[in-house]
């Protein structure tokens, strides 16, 4: 039976959906399943891990662990999935996932594949699926080493209910700090904000918002849905949006039930980040913007004009 | 301080892929320096200007990289290595970072830049396992570098929960992302200049290694097919008064998408 070695997607103290929806695919492979657990205050966490589908929990809390850092993190996650004897590490698609696991892959002599979206098993035998040059095309790999390291792509695997696991916690020593890339100072994100990654429904501001009066009226759309506010890199090199909020190839890869692109014209970079979303939503003043190639409702109108009436509408429709 | 830069050659993604048999249609494609690893350039000559520096690139395949070469030479390189070899026509990122382990070793550099990922791959893993074989430390998505003095230098990098500060003792690789910098367009002078510089074109075997040596000859993960991707449908487009369409859309969201 292979074994999968999931790595705990935790933001801010939080477990993070990607995490059930990992486990949920191992499970669907036939694999044993681990997750590891690595941060400050991460044994709160373990009974959330077992719900999330996991049979064994191997957790590194230290307080030396509270802010990210590529170099103990992924010594962690290697020392887990020695101990587990894992054939396959997965994390989840997330900025200190992409850090790492090149990382674990180096120091497991293991292959490394990032943005996954499939993982197909035969005997020994790992296949993977992933999109490549900006999402326009995929690959299949066939990986010809007995281990793989892998960060999977955002809304690539769903969670399924009902796979909760056992408790079985194995406690991982802390590592010692990286000296030589020693964390400074974490400037955090602006607290009480719906995460990108998470949020149900995005709603994306770009270039034809013009200003910071323009986003603020995007931004009123956003909070009306309870919805992760995003940005095309247009308004983020304006200085409009911060990076963190850059939907696309070079910033979040969103999957969200809905996304609302609005005055965004739709560059190939902004569409690699989004079009894994269920529903998309284009307003454009531009008839011919390439956003609406990918939007399943398009309106071709001056934003200024219409989200004011999209709120309208939305309210009345939702009470 | 000496500073090596990695530099790609990639498909550019703006134009349309078509895929056939398994392959990429390489008809009417075109090749560009990969964005990133342009970034990386930048962020090298920037450093070069404030605190002196000598800037060395390597790029490795591609076949005929004297343009994009002579490019980044016009934008300020001092130095550049261009390493084919029909061995690494199969190669993954490790492969690529054995080479460039390769290539660090022979000289010696104070501070490795690389794009965070190549746009044909998509992958983010080479400057990290580089890293890693080399013992150095590396910070990935960095969007500023500033340096201290001899040893060290700041960085931030965009993290999980926001910006991230780092103390990096050097020597040090980092992998740069597009947010760092606007890379600049060469001037004429040194366009001109950039015509008389060389090359320094190498094989597996002139670089002091083999195929086996770098692991090319087993790769770790292989391409077997490409497939296109799954292309979204254009849905239904709406023109006419706002008041009208933006009441239709928002009742099609909640009566056939159903997502309110």
């Amino acid at each position: 039976m292979a074994k999968v070695l999931v790595v705990a997607d935790i933001k801010q103290g939080v477990l993070k959906g990607s995490t059930a929806e990992l486990l949920s695919k191992a499970k669907a492979i036939g694999a044993e399943t681990a997750v590891a657990a690595i941060g400050s205050k991460t044994e709160a966490l373990i009974p959330e891990l077992v719900k999330a589908g996991s049979d064994k929990q191997y957790i590194a809390d230290a307080p030396g662990l509270e802010l990210f850092s590529a170099g103990p993190y992924a010594a962690c996650v290697a020392d887990a999935a020695k101990q587990f004897g894992a054939d396959m590490v997965w994390f989840g698609f997330s900025e200190s996932g992409k850090a790492s696991a090149p990382r674990v892959a180096a120091q497991l002599n293991a292959a490394c594949a990032t943005e996954i979206t499939d993982v197909k098993l035969q005997g020994n035998q790992i296949e993977i699926l992933r999109p490549a040059i900006a999402n326009k095309v995929m690959q299949r790999v066939k990986v010809n080493s007995d281990k793989l390291v892998a960060v999977v792509r955002a809304g690539a695997f769903e969670a399924k209910e009902g796979i909760a696991g056992t408790q079985n916690v194995v406690k991982l020593s802390a590592p010692p700090a990286d000296l030589k890339a020693a964390i400074k100072e974490l400037i955090s994100d602006a607290s009480g904000e719906i995460d990108l990654a998470d949020a149900d429904i995005v709603v994306s501001v770009g270039r034809g918002a013009k200003d910071k009066a323009g986003v603020d009226l995007v931004k009123q759309l956003a909070d009306d849905l309870k919805a992760g506010f995003g940005s095309s890199r247009a308004m983020v090199d304006g200085g409009f949006m911060a990076h963190n909020k850059q939907v696309g190839q070079t910033g979040k890869i969103v999957a969200p039930s809905l996304y609302i692109a609005v005055g965004i014209s739709g560059a190939i970079q902004h569409l690699a980040g989004m079009t894994g979303s269920k529903v998309i939503v284009a307003v454009n003043k531009d008839p011919e913007a390439p956003i609406f190639n990918v939007a399943d409702y398009g309106i071709v109108g001056d934003l200024f004009e219409v989200v004011p009436i999209l709120r309208e509408e939305i309210k009345k429709v939702r009470g | 301080m000496k500073i090596l830069t990695t530099v790609k050659k990639v498909v550019d993604v703006e134009l349309n892929m078509h895929v056939k048999d398994g392959a990429i249609v390489q008809d009417g494609l075109q090749y560009v320096i990969n964005a990133w690893d342009e970034n990386a350039v930048e962020a090298s000559v920037q450093l070069k200007e404030k605190n002196g520096a000598e800037t060395t690139l390597v790029s490795i395949g591609g076949g005929d990289n004297t343009d994009m070469i002579r490019k980044c030479y016009a934008m300020g390189i001092d130095n550049g290595i261009h390493i084919e070899d029909p061995a690494l026509n199969k190669a993954d990122s490790a492969i690529f970072a054995k080479v460039l382990q390769k290539v660090y070793e022979k000289e010696k550099y104070d501070l490795v830049i690389t794009g965070k990922q190549a746009q044909d791959t998509d992958s983010g893993q080479t400057g990290i396992m580089l890293a890693q074989y080399l013992g150095l430390p590396c910070v990935s998505n960095v969007i500023s570098i500033e340096v201290t003095d001899d040893k060290h230098i700041k960085v931030s990098r965009l993290g999980d929960a926001g910006t991230e500060i780092l103390e990096v003792e050097l020597p040090a690789v980092v992998t740069v992302s597009d947010s760092i910098n606007e890379p600049r367009l060469p001037q004429m002078r040194g366009i001109m200049m950039a015509k008389k510089k060389k090359i320094n074109e190498m094989d597996l075997a002139a670089l002091g290694t083999s195929a086996d040596d770098v692991g090319a000859a087993a790769p770790k993960s292989e391409v077997i097919e490409f497939m296109a991707s799954k292309v979204r449908k254009a849905g239904q487009k709406f023109e006419g008064a706002a008041a009208e369409i933006a009441a239709k859309v928002v009742n099609l969201l909640a009566n056939e998408a159903k997502v309110f």
